[in-house]
């Protein structure tokens, strides 16, 4: 057996790190859906109908079958909240000054679920079920994003 | 199917919160130099090939596969790596030597995470660039809201998972290797803060170094290398959805798809009563129930009355994470399948000390990638008297 270290603060180490940049490429269902959701405030998606399925964003495939999928089903804006967590911590554990909440919400239409802010909670709890409707940004500040969405709304809230 | 395969060695190294002073090629040259010893074999005669499991962003390092021969004694020899758990590996090593590729085969995973400094930036990383990554938040989040999915789904509690919590950390008091043990009691999980409610502080394991090398047979070779070998009984592997939006939430299909093809080829039909004890993915405590209901071993609400019962514990029916899971011996990483397969074949040889399974004969291993990811493997080991 080799002596443990007594004092590991005091071991030599090197330091490295390594500059990583990407540009990703949307592709076609991608800038299907980010394109209408830029110009048309819509949230696109792409159906199925073998499997009796509408995937959200848009896909160029079937993952269950295969088939290859056009972008041409328009889902929302409402949708019924399928689960949600609350975030107290950041990306390496530091402590948040104000907790987020994340939902995954499956927009009238769709079967699979948009994943993004739930904006403002407010003081009544959240529940698994409830209805919330999708919030975008104002049309001239869309750059063509997954955040020219700005998050979901409970929607009881919104026809107050 | 012909030939069988068993573990005729197996070494760790490190399971602590830091290996302070020893490089990763040291920490895998300790676990090695143990697997080999146990199977007396010479790495640079008897061994025939070498497979290691590592993800090159953890190791800091890029096309990280050139850097394992040396410290394995596998230099100029067949060496490949796998970008999995420890479990696929063995699942590889399974199909190197049942194809008459090699008779003997070394499996090597390995932690040197004390080393990562942006670990939570490198999770991030494996999310969706353009439709998950902008949303800013970690991979953490996943787990939170699939626990939440499941609790929905199942109808289970908190408390539920609070008491997974609580059983690993404790049973992790009689296992000398384990990086994180505590006398901790469900109401102390419940009352630590929440990090993606509901996904609580004491239900994340804490992270850990380590190393698990795996000497595999055939069975004309395991005769001689071990005089107590445990059967490769099945092994078998799957990955759902890799995309948040359309994969199954709060249920792990993708580990009820691997579990299929193990039991298929190990015979298994009842693995309720032919098992007679699991090692399973518990990095989240929710994951251990939710792991157990995919592996076939109860309904979710039936697994929650066995945990209540303490059917569970290592001397109840069905005992889970005797080891202490990750929760208790520390998240290992790629190398969480092989700490679990360590602990299965330390029981199956009745070595495991304080915490020996009674009438221990069939074991189950499971490991998941981690978030985000839907990758699971699966193997089922028998000693002599389970084959």
């Amino acid at each position: 057996m080799r002596e443990k270290v007594a004092r590991p603060d005091e071991v030599r180490r090197w330091p490295g790190d390594f500059p990583v940049a990407h540009r990703y490429t949307p592709g076609l269902a991608g800038d299907a859906f980010l394109t209408a959701l830029r110009d048309r405030g819509a949230i696109l998606g792409s159906r199925c109908e073998r499997c009796a399925y509408t995937y959200v964003p848009t896909r160029l495939f079937c993952e269950r079958c295969f088939a290859e999928l056009d972008a041409g089903v328009e889902l929302g804006p409402e949708g019924t909240l399928v689960s949600f967590t609350i975030g107290f911590v950041g990306l390496e554990g530091e402590p948040l000054d104000r907790p987020v909440t994340l939902g995954l919400v499956r927009l009238d239409g769709a079967d699979a679920v948009l994943l993004h802010h739930v904006l403002d909670p407010g003081d009544e709890p959240l529940e698994i079920g409830e209805r919330v409707a999708v919030v975008l940004r104002a049309p001239e500040e869309r750059t063509g994003s997954i955040l020219d969405i700005l998050g979901f709304a409970v929607a009881e809230a919104e026809s107050d | 199917m012909e030939p069988r395969v068993a573990v005729v060695g197996i070494g760790h190294a490190g399971f602590a919160p830091i290996t302070a002073g020893l490089s990763y090629k040291e920490l895998m040259f300790e676990a090695a130099q143990r697997a080999y010893a146990d199977a007396q074999v010479d790495p640079r005669a008897d061994v025939d090939s070498f497979v290691c499991c590592s993800e090159d962003y953890l190791e800091g390092t890029s096309i990280f596969d050139e850097y394992v021969p040396d410290q394995l004694g596998a230099v100029q020899r067949p060496v490949q790596t796998v970008a999995a758990d420890g479990l696929f590996g063995v699942a590889t090593a399974l199909m190197l030597i049942r194809s008459g590729a090699a008779r003997v085969v070394a499996v090597e995973a390995h932690s040197k995470v004390s080393d990562v400094l942006t670990l939570g930036a490198i999770e991030q990383f494996a999310m969706d660039p353009v439709f998950n990554r902008p949303l800013g938040v970690p991979a953490l989040a996943v787990a939170g809201l699939d626990m939440n999915a499941f609790l929905e789904r199942t109808g289970l509690t908190e408390e539920h998972c609070a008491m997974v919590a609580a059983k690993n950390r404790t049973n992790a008091l009689d296992n000398p290797r384990a990086a994180y043990p505590a006398d901790v009691r469900p109401e102390d999980v419940e009352d630590s803060a929440p990090v993606y409610w509901p996904l609580r502080e004491l239900e994340v394991a804490g992270r850990a170094d380590g190393c698990v090398v795996v000497v595999l047979a055939a069975e004309e070779r395991a005769g001689d290398l071990t005089e107590a070998p445990v059967w490769l009984l099945g092994a078998g592997w799957s990955s759902g959805s890799p995309t948040l939006e359309s994969r199954t939430w709060g249920e792990a299909d993708f580990v009820a798809r691997a579990a299929e093809r193990a039991y298929a080829m190990a015979g298994i039909e009842d693995p309720g009563e032919e098992i007679d004890l699991a090692e399973v993915d518990d990095v989240y405590a929710f994951k251990e129930l939710q792991h157990l209901e995919a592996l076939g071993l109860g309904t979710a609400g039936g697994l929650a009355e066995m945990l209540a019962e303490g059917e569970l514990e290592a001397d109840g029916d069905l005992p889970v994470n005797v080891s202490g899971g990750s929760l208790g011996q520390g998240n290992l990483f790629e190398a969480n399948g092989l700490a679990r397969l360590l602990e299965c074949a330390e029981q199956l040889r009745g070595e495991a000390g304080e915490r020996q399974v009674d009438e221990a004969y069939v074991a189950l291993v499971q490991s998941w990638r981690g978030v985000p990811t839907t990758s699971a493997a699966v193997v089922v080991l028998g000693n002599e008297e389970g084959t």
